[in-house]
């Protein structure tokens, strides 16, 4: 125990084991608190007034607020660089042992403060907009300035080492989600349970609880802390309850999805703690989807707007009521209370209970005549009437008050001031129900005129209760909180009885007044600094200033002034804002509306967004039935969509790793002369079968499917309606009404989806069904030269040329492993793809390998690939197309059947005059007069180098590479007329001003009779 | 030769003698990957049952059902994303899309199977296709199985909406699977072999937490 090192904690009360001392250090020095505390209860109970810099002025700032609305206490967490945590409110932190804080603002520290000059000095030059107006020109320095205002005001700061927690996502299901388990949500909460219904409660902080940890209220003549725990163990009991403490619901999206964020270990230390061996995740995003969602989110005291009210020792009312009874500190010992309600006389009667003076409750009402008030008086309180607070005195802490009569409707002071001494003043303008949840459903809320506050519009699922909507009786919000649970029941259809709340006494309150901004004896634009929202520094004669300026809708107030921005979102200050923009406007609050509140409530920090989607879990990584192989053998790896593909196999020469141009030379030079082998898994495979299979294809594809027989192969075009191509690749005939179609590695998805799309929605007479078989087979490509020999040492297929011809397909068996072999090839090679069950593939790989040593076989990848199918002019959809591209622009004429019987896929679109045009981009080859020349792709072509810019553009370039066949660089590009254009030597300009000479030619390289393929 | 044309479709028997070796989706996973085994302490299992017959049936409800019940003895479901297994539990038909069904039968029988249903089926419109090289088994058992489930798939797997007898296709972390009850203790998943690799690191980083072990 060392309460002496606390001056402001008191011998008893409150919810803190005193038993349990934690020691913590807060720029630089350290204290010490007790298990239970908040950082912030902490800070206070040591008498720490001064806990930041303001943002903009650099004023002292101390603890306003208890909860998620404070808007100054705002602290940098972490002992070492990567626990570093930015804008963390001391309120909401639970202290734990070595728990390392500093000031988020102040600099070189909070003490002496650089910025604090500028503050002063220039205070009454920042008017808003300052940093705009002062900064914004030229434009090109913004970024300059910024850097210093940054260094000088800042926000925090991100770690520069990697995070060593992680985070992740759990996804929920419930009938009724209840947020915040205060009085109105623990009795929604049990009545939902008790009639069985699937309930999730979820509250922010760290003992459930919410007003009645705090309250003064009896519950059935128990303290109404323990009616909570009593509720909340049989919560706890029951399975189909899910309760989630120290869990902020941040967002709620469209239909009823709410996103929770559950810390889970930052109460207890500053890394995640081990358990079992498993280090746990820091925080979890809970995804809940809802059948109802009941917002029992509770009110924020509103602060009184009055002169230097930022200065620390100033707080909300109810602060000071959670300080005394949850964690048994006193922010001060002498108090000044400036209210407009009865409601938060409570502060006043908890400091009196703790033995510290009352200096005066100033109350804005002429005849305050509550219960409350009547306390207050019998225990001879001073109590002020029709006053408030004009001022606070004193710097780094509270000194005085300045207190004088007022006319709040006039805004006019009308009496002498009085000067008080103390070193607290609490102030209270009423309570806003908090509805920022019900705002991001984009419904806009309503004044309320009998609670002086917005209360939430609430979409179809959504209900609020209790606070939430301005039910501020205890009584009431128990009752209300049950009820509405009911009514969302209901509306699942489900009925329930609501509990019996359990009895409180009801405490008679006399009417409110309405009182945001007082009035000063100085016009507001000269007295001291009121502020409005204290996390922006924006103050009362900002936003008069600004209406003063034009700017009269409040969203555009909000963004000159820059009122309830950042991780405040205008909890503490937005309302005031608006009362005062209607001041000065002349109109009412409800005719000047409020801004959005966004998702999230709090900040977020961003590892509890990505979950466990980082690092190897980022993305999926599909593999083929080879991948092993491939790695154990040093492939580079390419992502085409998500298959990780062998890109190309670079080998070790004279103990030097090959580059990929060495590896690429080597590995088509193979296939050229000798024997190469592609792992072609990836390609897209549809198994098509029916008695319509063929007349569909014939539908899809531009080309004739009427007379393949069983045992043939060909190629495909599939066009858009738009007559561009959209997909290639090759169609087997199984059987009669049995086909194998195979796509792109990248189109396979699609083409699939496209396949149904027209057999559902527009030909479902025809008999026909399209399966996946993509992931079933491997597949093995081997080409060249000697690919015949190779196979035939491994299977039982007759490879005779007569037999087995070019644009066939067999089966048998490859390596005694039932396969199909297709002869169809993309190098322009003799080739056979070789297609077996994907769990037999490797197998069937290594015997290759093993037979293919006296070859040596080469494997190769996707780049090679390219090289190889460009030097034979083959396309690649979606490299050398881009969506504008017919298969008349291919000069695939031969593929095209325009005297098909049934119309197909984009054959109405090809007959459109513009895709006749002479002068459309056509494919064509190009050689670079330089051989050693290896164009960019996408590069531009042009006639004219010397043309000045902008230059008439011909084409660009589609592919290209250096090819070790034709020793030349080569390319493949798309020009305008270019099948007239044959010989012409064109141009392709450089970034840095030189041109290369190219000469248009076929786009096919080598073997331009395809001898090669059909040896 | 492998084929036996059935009227006018291509059926292919896939497998070679057992002397072969074959690898499982999994393969690169158990090679390269982190294999935790099962302990006392471990409170989800995983286990693959590797090598199953699968074979996707296309076809309306009422062609199909007969044949299946005779040739598999068990009645299509009768309702969407419902499950029917045999009663030794090792042959299933579960519904996919309105026309189409997931047949899983012990490895060997799928071209069995296929043959006997295009007998029963005749002249009737339909397609069966072999993907058994193409998808796996997995199942997970353990009192924290659910809870992995919830924190990989935005479906609910509360009992009350994914009973004993359903199966779903479902977003799975970042990629899908199919998800099945066949019994109160028991989930099954169907992964895709070329995704397979990732869905078992998702699988067991998931896992962690409960101790996961691996059963081979």
């Amino acid at each position: 125990m060392s309460q002496s090192n606390q001056p402001n904690r008191l011998r008893q009360g409150g919810r803190i084991d005193r038993a349990r001392t934690l020691s913590f250090t807060f720029n630089g020095k350290r204290y010490q608190g007790h298990a239970g505390d908040t950082l912030a209860s902490a800070l206070l109970a040591n008498g720490v007034d001064l806990v930041n810099r303001s943002f903009k002025y650099s004023r002292p700032r101390g603890i306003v607020a208890a909860g998620a609305e404070e808007p100054n206490a705002l602290v940098q967490l972490g002992s070492t660089e990567a626990a570093q945590v930015p804008n963390v409110r001391a309120t909401q932190q639970a202290l734990f042992e070595g728990l390392t804080a500093q000031s988020t603002n102040g600099w070189p520290n909070v003490q002496r403060d650089v910025m604090s000059l500028v503050g002063k000095l220039g205070g009454r030059f920042m008017p808003p907009g300052f940093y705009y107006k002062t900064f914004m020109a030229p434009a090109s320095m913004w970024m300059t300035y910024e850097k210093y205002i940054r260094k000088g005001a800042g926000l925090g700061r991100s770690p520069m080492e990697n995070d060593p927690d992680s985070y992740d996502h759990l996804n929920q299901h419930c009938e009724l989600l209840v947020v915040g388990a205060g009085p109105a949500g623990l009795a929604a909460a049990l009545t939902a349970a008790r009639a069985g219904a699937r309930v999730i409660l979820c509250d922010e902080q760290e003992e459930m609880g919410g007003s009645l940890l705090a309250s003064r209220e009896l519950l059935d003549d128990q303290p109404a802390a323990q009616w909570a725990e009593q509720v909340i163990s049989e919560l706890a009991e029951n399975d189909n309850v899910t309760l989630l403490p120290r869990t902020t619901a941040n967002g709620y999206h469209d239909h009823n999805f709410v996103t929770l964020h559950e810390r889970r270990t930052e109460h207890l230390g500053e890394a995640a703690p081990t358990v079992d061996g498993y280090r746990l995740t820091r925080s979890r995003m809970h995804r809940v989807r809802a059948g109802q969602v009941l917002l029992a989110t509770g009110a924020h005291e509103r602060p009184l707007v009055y002169g230097n009210n930022d200065v620390p020792g100033n707080l909300v009312a109810g602060a000071v009521s959670t300080y005394i009874r949850r964690y048994g500190v006193v922010p001060g010992n002498k108090l000044v209370l400036s209210v407009s309600n009865d409601h938060a006389y409570r502060a006043a009667l908890d400091w009196d209970e703790a033995g510290r003076d009352v200096v005066a409750i100033v109350d804005a009402r002429r005849h305050p005549d509550g219960e409350l008030v009547e306390q207050a008086r019998a225990r001879g309180i001073r109590i002020i009437e029709g006053s408030a607070v004009l001022e606070a005195k004193g710097d780094k802490r509270v000194s005085g008050a300045r207190v004088a009569t007022i006319d709040a409707a006039a805004f006019k002071v009308t009496g002498q001031a009085e000067l008080l001494e103390c070193d607290t003043i609490a102030s209270s303008g009423g309570y806003s129900p908090v509805i920022h949840l019900a705002s991001h459903t984009g419904a806009r809320p309503t004044w309320d005129e009998e609670i002086l506050g917005f209360v939430p519009s609430l979409v179809k699922g959504v209900h609020a209760a209790g606070s939430a909507r301005g039910v501020h009786d205890l009584a009431e919000g128990l009752a209300d909180g049950a009820a509405k649970a009911t009514e969302a029941l209901a509306a699942l259809g489900k009925s329930a009885s609501a509990i019996e709340p359990p009895r409180a006494e009801t405490i008679r309150e006399g009417e409110a007044c309405a009182l945001y901004q007082v009035p000063h004896e100085k016009p507001t634009l000269r007295a001291p600094k009121q502020f409005v929202d204290m996390q922006n520094d924006v103050t009362a004669a900002a936003i008069e200033l600004a209406t003063r300026e034009g700017f009269e809708s409040i969203e555009h107030v909000k963004r000159y002034t820059a009122m309830g921005f950042g991780t405040d979102q205008g909890k503490l200050g937005n309302i005031n804002g608006m009362a005062i923009a209607a001041r000065c406007l002349g109109r009412s609050i409800p005719e000047v509306g409020t801004t959005v509140f966004r998702p999230n409530y709090t900040p977020v920090t961003f590892g509890a967004i990505v979950g466990r989607h980082c690092r190897e879990l980022f993305d999926p990584e599909r593999y083929t039935a080879l991948h092993q192989w491939h790695v154990e053998n040093g492939a580079e790896f390419e992502d085409v969509g998500q298959w990780k593909r062998p890109w190309y196999f670079p080998r070790k020469v004279n103990g030097k790793l090959e580059t990929m141009d060495e590896a690429v030379a080597r590995e088509s030079l193979a296939v050229r002369t000798g024997v190469g082998i592609l792992d072609a898994t990836t390609l897209g495979k549809i198994d098509i079968q029916g008695p319509d299979a063929r007349e569909f294809l014939g539908r899809v594809y531009t080309n004739k499917w009427a007379k393949l027989a069983p045992g043939r192969v060909r190629y495909g075009l599939m066009c858009k309606d738009d007559g561009m191509l959209m997909d290639d690749g090759t169609t087997s005939c199984l059987g009669e009404n049995h086909f194998l179609m195979t796509t792109t590695t990248g189109g396979a998805a699609g083409v699939m989806e496209w396949l149904e799309l027209w057999h559902q929605t527009e030909w479902p007479e025809l008999q026909v069904y399209f399966t996946s078989v993509t992931d079933h087979w491997a597949t093995m490509t081997v080409t060249g030269p000697d690919a015949r020999k190779l196979l035939s040492e491994v299977t039982d297929i007759d490879l005779d040329k007569e037999s087995f011809k070019f644009m066939d397909w067999r089966n048998g068996k490859v390596a005694d492993v039932p396969a199909r072999v297709f002869r169809i090839s993309f190098t322009g090679e003799l080739a056979y793809e070789i297609n077996v069950q994907a769990n037999y593939a490797m197998h069937v790989w290594k015997t290759l390998f093993e037979h293919g040593k006296k070859y040596d076989l080469t494997p190769y990848g996707t780049e090679t690939m390219h090289v190889l199918r460009a030097e034979k002019g083959l396309i690649i959809a979606g490299q050398d197309t881009d969506g504008s591209v017919t298969p008349e622009d291919l000069g695939m004429f031969w593929a095209i059947g325009y005297d098909k019987p049934f119309s197909w896929i984009g054959k109405r679109a090809l007959t459109r005059p513009d895709t006749a045009r002479k002068d459309r981009k056509q494919f064509v080859g190009l050689k670079p007069v330089d051989p050693k020349v290896v164009l960019e792709e996408g590069a531009h072509i042009v006639v004219d180098k010397d043309q000045p810019i902008p230059m008439d553009m011909l084409g660009h370039v589609t592919s290209s590479y250096y090819s070790p066949n034709l020793e030349s660089g080569f390319a493949l590009a798309v020009i305008k007329g270019g099948r007239d254009r044959m010989g012409e030597k064109l141009y392709v300009p450089m970034p840095d001003g030189q041109a290369h000479e190219v000469e248009v030619v076929s786009p096919v390289f080598i073997d331009p009779k395809g001898e090669r393929q059909h040896v | 030769m492998s084929d036996i044309t059935y009227g006018r479709v291509a059926t292919f028997n896939t497998h070679p003698d057992a002397s072969i070796p074959k690898e499982s989706p999994l393969s690169v996973a158990y090679n390269t990957g982190s294999v935790p085994a099962a302990t006392s302490d471990s409170r989800v299992l995983f286990k693959e049952q590797a090598f199953l017959g699968h074979l996707i049936l296309r076809g309306g409800a009422i062609v199909l059902d007969e044949a299946v019940r005779k040739v598999l003895g068990i009645s299509l479901p009768g309702q969407p994303l419902g499950l029917a297994l045999d009663e030794t539990g090792e042959r299933s038909v579960q519904w996919l899309s309105p026309d189409e069904w997931l047949v899983i039968v012990p490895g060997g029988e799928e071209l069995d199977v296929e043959q006997r249903l295009r007998d029963a089926l005749g002249d009737a419109h339909y397609a069966i296709v072999d993907v058994s090289g193409g998808q796996t088994l997995v199942s997970l058992e353990g009192e924290k199985a659910r809870e992995l489930l919830m924190k990989s798939t935005s479906y609910d797997v509360h009992p009350s909406n994914f009973p004993v007898g359903k199966a779903v296709s479902v977003v799975f972390g970042k990629s899908s699977l199919i998800l099945r009850r066949p019994s109160e203790e028991r989930y099954e998943l169907v992964l895709r072999r070329s995704f397979a690799d990732y869905l078992y690191r998702w699988i067991l980083d998931a896992g962690a937490e409960y101790g996961i072990g691996v059963q081979r």
